[in-house]
Formats: C-alpha cells, structure tokens, sequence
C-alpha cells in the first residue's frame, strides 16, 4: 500500500516535469541497473519502460542533481521501498552466508584436493 | 475425441510404467534375452502411447478444438499455424508432456543402444527411470492434464502470450528439455551402476555420449534463450542473472564438471565416487529447476505458468528422488572400487580436480544466490534481492585464476609433470596479454580495478588455445571448445566495456547526436498483420562515412491484448546496432533508445563453438 500510495505521489510530480526532454545520463543507467522495479515481473528499473521505472529513474536524476552521491541514493531508496529494490544486497546479519557460503565451499573444496595429491 | 484418444494413452503408458517396475526386481536375476526382449516391447509400448498422445494435443492445437482446455487457454484461431504448434509446448501441460515424451524416447534409445552392457545394470537404469517417467505421469494425469474437456465448448480461446510468439522461444524449450531430460539418464545410470559396482572404465565410454548430448542440447538451449531474451524482451542485454535463467546454467556447470571428471575415469580410473555424485546432483538441479519455473515460486520474467499444488508434488517427487538417491549411494558407496592412484600435483589429474572446483564454485554462486532469497523470505520475512551486481562480485574475482588455470591446464601430461615446463612458452605469452591488455584499456580509456587482470588472464587463455591448434597431442574436438570459451570471455569482456547506449523521448522528425553519429526519427507508419497491429518506426542512424535504416516495431497483439516491443538490430561482424522504442503516455513522443554493442555476434557464435566441439566429439567416435 505504502509503495501504492508513493508511486501515485511520484507520478504526480511527473506532471512537473518535462518528459520530452533529453536523455538519462550514464549515472542514472548506472544506478538503475541495479534496482528492482518493483510492479514489474523480474525487470531492471533500466530495462522497464513501467510508469514506475520512469518516475524512478527522475527521481534518481533529481538527486544526483540534488548533488548526492551514489551512497546515499542507494540508502534513500532503501528507507523508501525496503532492501528488496536494490539487486545487490547489504552484508549484514541475514545475509552474511549468502556471500560467505560460496567461498567456504571453495576453500573447503581447494584443501580437500590439495590433501588428495602429493606434493613432490 | 482427441482428449480421450490422449487420455487413454497417458494412462497405457503409466500401466506400462507399473509392469515394468512390478517386474524389474524378478529379472534381475536372470540372464535371460527373452526377458529383455518383453522389457523391449513394453518401453516401446509406452513410448508410442507417449507419442500419440502429444500428437494428439499438437492435433488439439492445430485444428484449434477448444474442448480441450489447454487449447482454449493458450491458443487462438487467428494464431499462424507455426505458432498453434510451437503453442503446444509454450504452456505449462504441454511442456510437461514434451519432457515425459522426451524421457521416453531417450529411454528407448538408451535400451537399444546399451545391449552389450550387463543385464543386471540395464534392468536397474530401466527400473530408475520408468519410476521418474510414472512420476511425471501421475504428476501430469493429476495435477496438469492437457487434456481436460471443456463443456459447453467455447467459439474462441484466449490466446498465447504474443512475447513466447517468436521463433527462437518456439524451439527453444525443447532443446533444453533434451538437455535436462538426457541428465535423467546419467542419474539412473550411475545409480545403477553404483549398485550393480559397474562404475568403471566401461559406464565412463558410455555414459560419456549421454553426457556429451545433454551437455550439447543444454548449451545451445542457454544460448537459444539467450537471443530470444537480447532481441525480444528489448532491453539489449542477453543474461540477466533472473532466476529462471539461473536455473538452466545450474546443471550446465554441473554437466561441464562431470564431463571432465568422465574423461578422467575413462582413461585413468579415478574419482568414481565423484562421478557418481556429480551424475546424482546434476539430474537434481535439472529438476529442481522444472521445480522451481513451474511453482511460481521465482520472481521472473519467464515465469508464464504456475499453480503452487503443482509446486507441492515436484517436490515431494523431488525429495524422493533425492532421498533415493543418497540413501543407495551411501549403502553402496563400498562397492566402488577406491584405488586413488597417486597424483602429483602439476598433472592433468589435478587440473580437472581444479576445473571441477571452479565448476563447483560458480554453481553454488548461482544455487545460493537463486535460492537464498526465498529461504530468507520463509525464514525471516525479509525481502531481499540478488541480481547482477553480486553474482559479478563473487564470481569475476575468480574468473582470472580460473581462465589461467585453463590456459594451463589441458597442456599438463597424466600422472606428473614438470614445473619449469609451463614457465618457458607460456610466459612469453602471458608477457604478450600484458601488453595487448595495457596497450587496449588504455587506448579505449577504461581504467576499473578489475578490468585489466580480467583482460590479461582472457586474452592469455585466447592466445593458449589458437597456439593449442598446432599442437598435435589434445584432440581437436577439445581444443575447439575450448577456444569457443575463450572467445566468448573476451567478447564478453570486450562488449561490455565498450557497449554505448543512448536513450531519449523523441517525436516524429527529431534529430539527436550521439558521439559522432545522428539519429533521426524519419517516419512512422501502421500496418496489420494477421493476429497484431503494428507501428513501424523508421530511424536513419548516419555518421560521416555511411548511414543504415533501423525499423523498431511496436505490436499490438489483440488476443491476448498485450503490447511488445520488436527491436530491430543490424548485426556486422565489428558489431550490433540495436534500436527499440517504446510508446510513451505524452502525445506524440516516444522513448527510444540505441545502442552500439560491439563483438554482440561474436557472443553466439562462440557459443556455437562451444557445443561444436562436443557434437565433433561425438561424431568422430562413432563415425
């Protein structure tokens, strides 16, 4: 309900702002490659022309503008709509073994050969 | 009539699915070639009953008979006839029935082909795999029957999604399924194997042609996707990292491991156990992966149909399976032979140890970074999302000792090797990717931490396997996989750093620059097609020298309504101009974006190459 009721809001202001007007810089491509839209089914706010993905991607421009940088975007964004836009989670209690797993698995992986072979 | 015609052969396969099972324990034993003969014609029984019956539903969808209900739910009259057919497997009740008539057909050849092979392992592979085709049976006679009748019978149906109307999505799903349905056989073979305690020289000579055709049928399933995903979903990528995606490079890493560990078993008899595990995990992500499309349970794009009550029996079938599988391997493990023949560590041997441990590493990558999300969402409630930025994180660190550890490898001998060999030639050439790498980032500006060991380790494997060529030893079918892969590497690499996009709202007339070139939007026009409408922009992208005509449809597809984008992409072999536009909610203006993707082509191609060398392979062994 609450990312209804935001969506409403920043499609309002849209009104504000002329469409027609030129390209998204590389920083705007850049940072929503790496959110969710999220009324979309598995899409890049990049890849989706949803009206969500377009007023995300003005919102991103109005706050490079606003001079902050990629951090701080990323942090809005995540107080905004929860961790779930961003498509490169945070490392923190839930989601430490997301990133370690696959690299004790590795190292485990790399003794048990090296026990397997002789050296000499 | 054809419900019933398709029905009834469901149920004569299933029955015969029973009777072999029923009887498999009783033959064991015996030695007989009677026996096998009436095994012969009951699998033959079952695999023509499969067969009519997906004749009749691709009948179904033909002459459009809307009693069926999997007709009237994805299939229209005004459909062009090659999509009423392809739209036999593009729904969730026809594609089970191409893999169960997959699994079938394969068994049948895997009978035909294995008759020197013992008894007792043949019955056993049987046995395993009539218990995965009566699965799918029941699974699809209960849960997903395509042939439920429909009363009264409707006019018209509803139509096929217009996005899965394409001619590369239209074949590609059933070349993966011969991909994931070929890794049924290494499963039931290893097990059987593992219990007759065949697992030896002899499995390896023939499991490796079933390793090789699902391996094959896999990849250029991925790279069919691939392309349908890079021109039609418009979004100019070709790998997203999405789930369903995911799910299909999963037992693609497994297989590649397996292969490499097959070849080892041939022709040293090591690592069984390993193989056998390999055969076990790889068939489980293969299913796991119809599991996990077919729930609804993944957040994706590619996700057209699901039912979580279906979601419950795969998985339920898949927890057996898997329990099987474990509970025979551990109480026949002793029966492998374990003789782990003395190893040194710079040797062919540990280069394929190696090889399987990256193999291993990238795949349980994709499996944790696929599945953790939904285990965190059951567990916790927390929403989280894993996409391209973390599987590039963990994986491209590794990638550079990875493709080093390929250049090298393949060049070690068996057994023992020496260390000061490696060093001489191929330092010369790791010396030379130091320089090109240099001399090319820096000529095209590009300064990332990453980017230049990437480019190093890339261009050293490219520069290995073109000088692999002259090298008598390896055989050719090897040396050009490999080369494949090293060119796809590099025209990844080189793709993405020097891609170039552009996107803006323009209306009819408009001219934009773009580094040296001018886009103009030139017209617009509206044509009919037979089940679509459609716009048809036209952009002259033109810079000093030349310009070419890019045509980008948008198409307003009626039944169902649903509005897609058609980029249009003039491929050289340098590189692709791609160009989609997208109708926007202002009046008259559109949103339009170009992009410059060099080395695109090279991507498939390379691909191609890949799949090339385990086709050759295979022919030459038995040509």
């Amino acid at each position: 309900m609450k990312i209804k009721i935001l969506v409403l809001i920043i499609f309002y202001l849209i009104s504000f702002f002329n469409l027609s007007h030129g390209a998204n810089s590389e920083k705007v491509d850049q940072i929503s490659k790496n959110l969710r839209c999220l009324i979309c089914q598995g899409q890049s706010v990049y890849d989706s022309q949803s009206d969500f993905a377009l007023s995300m991607k003005i919102l991103i421009q109005n706050k490079i503008d606003e001079g902050k940088n990629d951090e701080q975007i990323y942090d809005f964004l995540k107080s905004k709509y929860g961790e779930w836009i961003v498509y490169d989670p945070e490392i923190r209690k839930n989601t430490v073994l997301l990133w370690v797993l696959p690299l004790i698995l590795f190292v485990f992986g790399g003794i048990l050969i090296f026990r397997k072979v002789s050296i000499k | 009539m054809l419900n019933q015609i398709g029905n009834y052969s469901l149920y004569i396969a299933l029955l015969s699915s029973i009777l072999i099972i029923i009887q498999s324990p009783t033959l064991l034993n015996q030695n007989n070639i009677n026996v096998s003969g009436r095994i012969f014609s009951l699998i033959s029984i079952q695999s023509l009953m499969i067969i009519i019956s997906f004749i009749a539903l691709i009948i179904a969808f033909i002459i459009s008979d809307f009693s069926n209900e999997a007709v009237y739910t994805n299939s229209h009259t005004s459909k062009p006839l090659f999509y009423k057919i392809t739209g036999t497997w593009g729904n969730h009740e026809g594609s089970l029935l191409l893999w169960l008539l997959v699994l079938s057909i394969f068994l049948l050849i895997f009978t035909i082909t294995s008759k020197n092979l013992s008894n007792k392992y043949r019955i056993l592979t049987l046995l395993f795999q009539e218990i995965i085709i009566a699965g799918f049976l029941l699974f699809i006679l209960f849960t997903s029957n395509p042939f439920m009748s429909l009363f009264p019978i409707p006019n018209e149906g509803t139509g096929l999604n217009p996005i899965l109307q394409d001619p590369a999505l239209a074949i590609h799903p059933p070349i993966l399924y011969l991909g994931y349905v070929g890794t049924s056989i290494i499963f039931s073979s290893s097990l059987a194997a593992l219990i007759s305690g065949s697992v030896n020289k002899t499995w390896a000579k023939h499991i490796k042609n079933w390793v090789l055709v699902s391996w094959i049928f896999l990849s250029i399933g991925i790279l069919l996707g691939s392309i349908w995903a890079y021109y039609e979903l418009g979004w100019g990528g070709f790998w997203f990292w999405d789930p369903v995606e995911n799910v299909s490079l999963m037992p693609w890493f497994c297989l590649t491991a397996l292969f490499h560990t097959i070849l080892i078993l041939e022709k040293r008899e090591m690592f069984h156990s390993w193989a056998v595990i390999l055969s076990i995990t790889t068939f489980s992500l293969s299913m796991s992966g119809t599991f996990l499309v077919r729930s609804g349970i993944l957040n994706s794009i590619h996700t057209f149909a699901n039912d979580p009550s279906r979601g419950v029996f795969i998985l339920c079938f898949l927890f057996i399976l898997i329990t099987l599988s474990i509970f025979i391997y551990f109480f026949y493990q002793n029966k492998i032979k374990n003789n782990f023949t003395k190893t040194y560590i710079v040797s062919k041997e540990t280069a394929v140890l190696v090889n399987n441990l990256f193999m291993m590493f990238f795949l349980s990558v994709v499996l944790i970074g696929t599945v953790y999300p939904i285990f965190l969402e059951v567990v916790n409630n927390d929403k989280i999302s894993v996409g391209p930025p973390f599987y590039h994180k963990l994986i491209v660190p590794f990638l550079i000792p990875f493709l080093i550890f390929m250049a090298i490898g393949p060049n070690l001998n068996w057994i023992k090797d020496k260390i000061n060999k490696i060093n001489l030639q191929q330092l010369l050439f790791f010396i030379l990717s130091i320089i090109i790498s240099f001399i090319f980032l820096k000529s095209v500006g590009i300064s990332y931490l990453f980017s230049l060991p990437l480019f190093i380790a890339s261009i050293f494997l490219f520069l290995i396997t073109i000088k692999n060529f002259s090298v008598k030893k390896t055989n050719l079918s090897q040396k050009i996989s490999h080369f494949g892969f090293s060119l796809f590497i590099l025209s990844v690499l080189v793709n993405g750093v020097l891609a170039k996009e552009y996107s803006s709202n323009m209306k009819v007339g408009d001219e934009r620059k773009f580094l040296n070139k001018t886009i103009k939007f030139e017209s617009l026009k509206v044509y009919e097609s037979k089940n679509y409408q459609s716009l048809e922009a036209n952009f002259k992208i033109s810079d000093k020298n030349n310009s070419i005509n890019l045509k980008p449809e948008v198409r307003v597809y009626d039944q169902p309504q649903t509005i897609t984008s058609e980029a249009d992409i003039k491929s050289t072999l340098y590189s692709d101009n791609f160009l989609v536009f997208n109708i926007l909610k202002n009046d008259g203006f559109y949103n339009v974006r170009y992009q410059i993707k060099p080395f695109m082509i090279w991507i498939w191609i390379s691909i191609i190459l890949i799949s090339f060398g385990g086709i050759l392979s295979i022919v030459k062994k038995n040509g």
